[in-house]
């Protein structure tokens, strides 16, 4: 009587708790890198972190993520576009960047995600360690002492994983 | 955003692919050809070949329902010592072993399709348990599910249709079903941003501002669609599908809610086309009138944003989180305690009716157990003895249906109470002692309950309730609320195989607007009138 239902265990084991997960990993790391292994965004190819994942910055220079506990992961890469639109003086102060090109630059930003969420799937947001990366790699002068800590031979940011490829 | 495309897509979506997907159930009950057959058909045979078992031999209920019970024990005896000894077993991430009373609340979990956590996934397991112990548990979960709702909808068929045979379902069900399905999903949540790698994290060792950052990353989206498809609702991470990982955007957001609706939504379309095309979509439309009301009330009131997650927003939570528990899925993409309180009413009417659609499998099993109990309440009021499916029902048939329909409250009423009495619950809520638990506090511990009863899994306490009483007792809860349902709808499935068919008019018709209203309104009453003290000491005095 136990004899087909430990058999049957020990076959779909093999295929849905081995085979079918190694699969899908060979088939992501070959058919999909950028996703599979985090959607990780690199400047002058180091390792910067993940579009993904909210990071800390405390900088003025930088966008803030939402305060950590506020969200359901805690890791909440987004923010509102209030509440981007609420930081742009402050940016602006810090930097001398216009405020005009800040807000164009959360538009872009805006419109960017709008895209990849079909428009009508979920509301305006501005991804923090995007938009913070753009700043950089668009004002390579003012983030320069970012950029070389980074690497302290480049003046120039070239960076990937942005847009998401 | 767009509420009303987002609706439109989803509930779109789901009716309109739970046409073929029933086609293709109504098919794999009545042992119709299905696509591809022959290909098929040659797999199987090699899996039934290896178990050792006779394809073409029927079970009676109390073989079926012993296959089922035992195949699910084994696996929950392998999966319990898995996550005890998980230090000794090799993985690309180290992580020692579960303490008993959690391992046994989590094998137990797991193999009764609810999921409940009271641990985070990307702290306390390794990425070997996560596939071999969490993915493996996710399929034959709800497999083992929808197997008995093969079983009982062939009862209705028609005299000595017969049972089938455990094996035979549970091996189709996951070759041809769910394995298929999940795994053109998880490619698409990797296409959206899931991960799928053996690497246990990434460390960022010079983040923009210079700082180190490491996160947990593995095979997850392969995790994420079968939790998904087959209503079990354990995240990969803590914070489950509120976590970029598991559910990085809109599209991904929409998908897992279509991934959650469609199995539980194509049965009855695959009972329409097994017992008659009328009855099937009356069942369908009490279904989706009584899923519209749910939804209706979560979205009453908006919630957030604390607790919800930015890319979903207000509307984008309540309705994933709706749909998850309508479900019976659980996988929750905001913190509960984020919702407002109606969305919170809304969880727990779905909860306690367990069917609106209910999870894979067992939803149409609830809702046809509702159905026989409406009838022999219509007929007490008409005076006519109930039938079904020109079936006369009898004494011991309704006796059983109520067992089933009661043994819901009181493995939520009594271990609640007994929380409360042993001063359990006032100790995880942390109320100060000699004062009164709030309001707020009463709805959590009774959430856990109602959440563990119903084999949802969505929760409030997660690891504040990983301690010996909460891990013992929802244990037990989740236990007692999966198997004894299933094997008493079996017994019922084996009296129904036997009964005379008489091509009569029914008494009470099984179709039609009537019968929706007065099925959607005894639903309704039954829960309302048995649950009913509870929800107002708790969410309504929220």
């Amino acid at each position: 009587m136990l004899s087909p239902a430990i058999k049957v265990v020990v076959i779909m084991l093999v295929v849905t708790g081995i085979v079918y997960p190694l699969v899908l990993v060979a088939i992501g790391q070959i058919g999909f890198p950028y996703q599979s292994n985090g959607s990780l965004i690199t400047i002058n190819g180091k390792l910067i972190g993940s579009k993904l994942i909210a990071q800390d910055f405390k900088s003025n220079m930088f966008f803030h993520p939402r305060p950590s506990s506020d969200s359901a992961s805690t890791l909440d890469p987004d923010i509102t576009p209030y509440s981007a639109l609420l930081q742009i003086s402050n940016v602006s102060r810090a930097t001398g960047i216009n405020q005009n090109a800040l807000q164009t630059l959360i538009e872009l930003n805006i419109e960017r995600n709008r895209i990849s969420n079909m428009v009508a799937f979920a509301p305006d947001y501005v991804n923090v360690l995007q938009i913070n990366s753009e700043l950089v790699s668009q004002y390579p002068d003012i983030y320069n002492t970012f950029l070389k800590s980074i690497n302290p031979h480049e003046t120039t940011a070239n960076i990937s994983g942005v847009d998401g490829g | 955003m767009n509420p009303v495309i987002e609706l439109v897509v989803v509930l779109g979506g789901t009716i309109g692919l739970s046409v073929p997907f029933g086609m293709y159930l109504a098919r794999m009950i009545s042992y119709e050809m299905r696509p591809l057959e022959a290909p098929l058909a040659r797999v199987e045979n090699g899996f039934y070949k290896i178990v050792g078992i006779d394809k073409n031999k029927q079970m009676t209920w109390k073989e079926y329902a012993f296959s089922l019970f035992i195949t699910n024990i084994i696996i929950g005896v392998f999966i319990f010592l898995v996550f005890l000894l998980q230090g000794y077993i090799p993985s690309p991430s180290h992580v020692n072993g579960l303490s008993i009373d959690l391992a046994f609340n989590t094998a137990v979990s797991f193999i009764t399709n609810t999921n409940l956590q009271h641990f985070a996934g990307d702290q306390t397991l390794t990425v070997t348990t996560q596939i071999i112990a969490i993915t493996f548990a996710m399929f034959i979960a709800p497999a083992s599910g929808i197997a008995a709702a093969f079983a009982f909808i062939r009862s209705f068929i028609r005299k000595n249709f017969g049972l089938g045979n455990f094996y035979v379902d549970f091996i189709r069900i996951i070759l041809t079903l769910l394995l298929p399905v999940a795994f053109v999903s998880a490619l698409l949540l990797m296409f959206l941003g899931s991960p799928q790698t053996l690497s246990p994290s990434v460390t960022i060792n010079h983040t923009l501002e210079g700082h180190n950052q490491t996160f947990t990353t593995g095979p997850v989206a392969s995790l994420e669609s079968i939790k998904e498809l087959g209503s079990n609702g354990g995240g990969y991470f803590g914070s489950n599908s509120g976590h970029p990982f598991e559910n990085p955007n809109g599209p991904s957001n929409i998908y897992e809610m279509f991934l959650m609706l469609i199995i539980p939504v194509s049965f009855p379309i695959a009972y329409a086309k097994l017992v008659g095309k009328a009855r099937g979509i009356s069942l369908l439309l009490a279904i989706l009138i009584g899923f519209g009301i749910l939804l209706a009330i979560s979205f009453s009131q908006t919630s957030g944003p604390t607790g919800l997650e930015t890319r979903f927003g207000s509307f984008g939570s309540e309705f994933f989180n709706t749909v998850s528990i309508a479900t019976n899925t659980g996988a929750a993409n905001s913190a509960l305690s984020g919702m407002s309180v109606n969305p919170v009413i809304s969880f727990f009417l779905a909860m306690f009716v367990q069917s609106i659609p209910g999870a894979d499998g067992t939803g149409i099993l609830y809702m046809l157990i509702y159905v026989v109990l409406t009838l022999f309440i219509v007929g007490l009021m008409v005076g006519k003895t109930p039938e079904f499916m020109n079936m006369k029902i009898s004494p011991i048939d309704i006796k059983l249906a109520a067992f089933i329909f009661l043994i819901h409250p009181a493995i939520i009423f009594i271990p609640a109470v007994i929380a409360f009495a042993s001063g359990n619950a006032q100790s995880i809520l942390a109320v100060p002692a000699g004062k009164m638990t709030t309001v707020s506090g009463f709805t959590q511990a009774l959430y856990e309950y109602t959440s563990a009863a119903a084999n949802n899994g969505s929760d409030y306490l997660g690891t504040s309730a990983n301690n010996p009483f909460w891990n013992w007792s929802t244990g037990i809860v989740m236990f007692l609320g999966r198997y004894p349902p299933i094997i008493l709808a079996l017994a019922i499935a084996g009296s129904f195989t036997l009964k005379d068919r008489k091509e009569a008019i029914e008494p009470i018709k099984t179709h039609g607007p009537l019968f929706i209203a007065v099925l959607l309104v005894m639903t309704f009453l039954l829960t309302a009138l048995t649950f009913f003290p509870v929800i107002v000491i708790g969410p309504f005095s929220m």
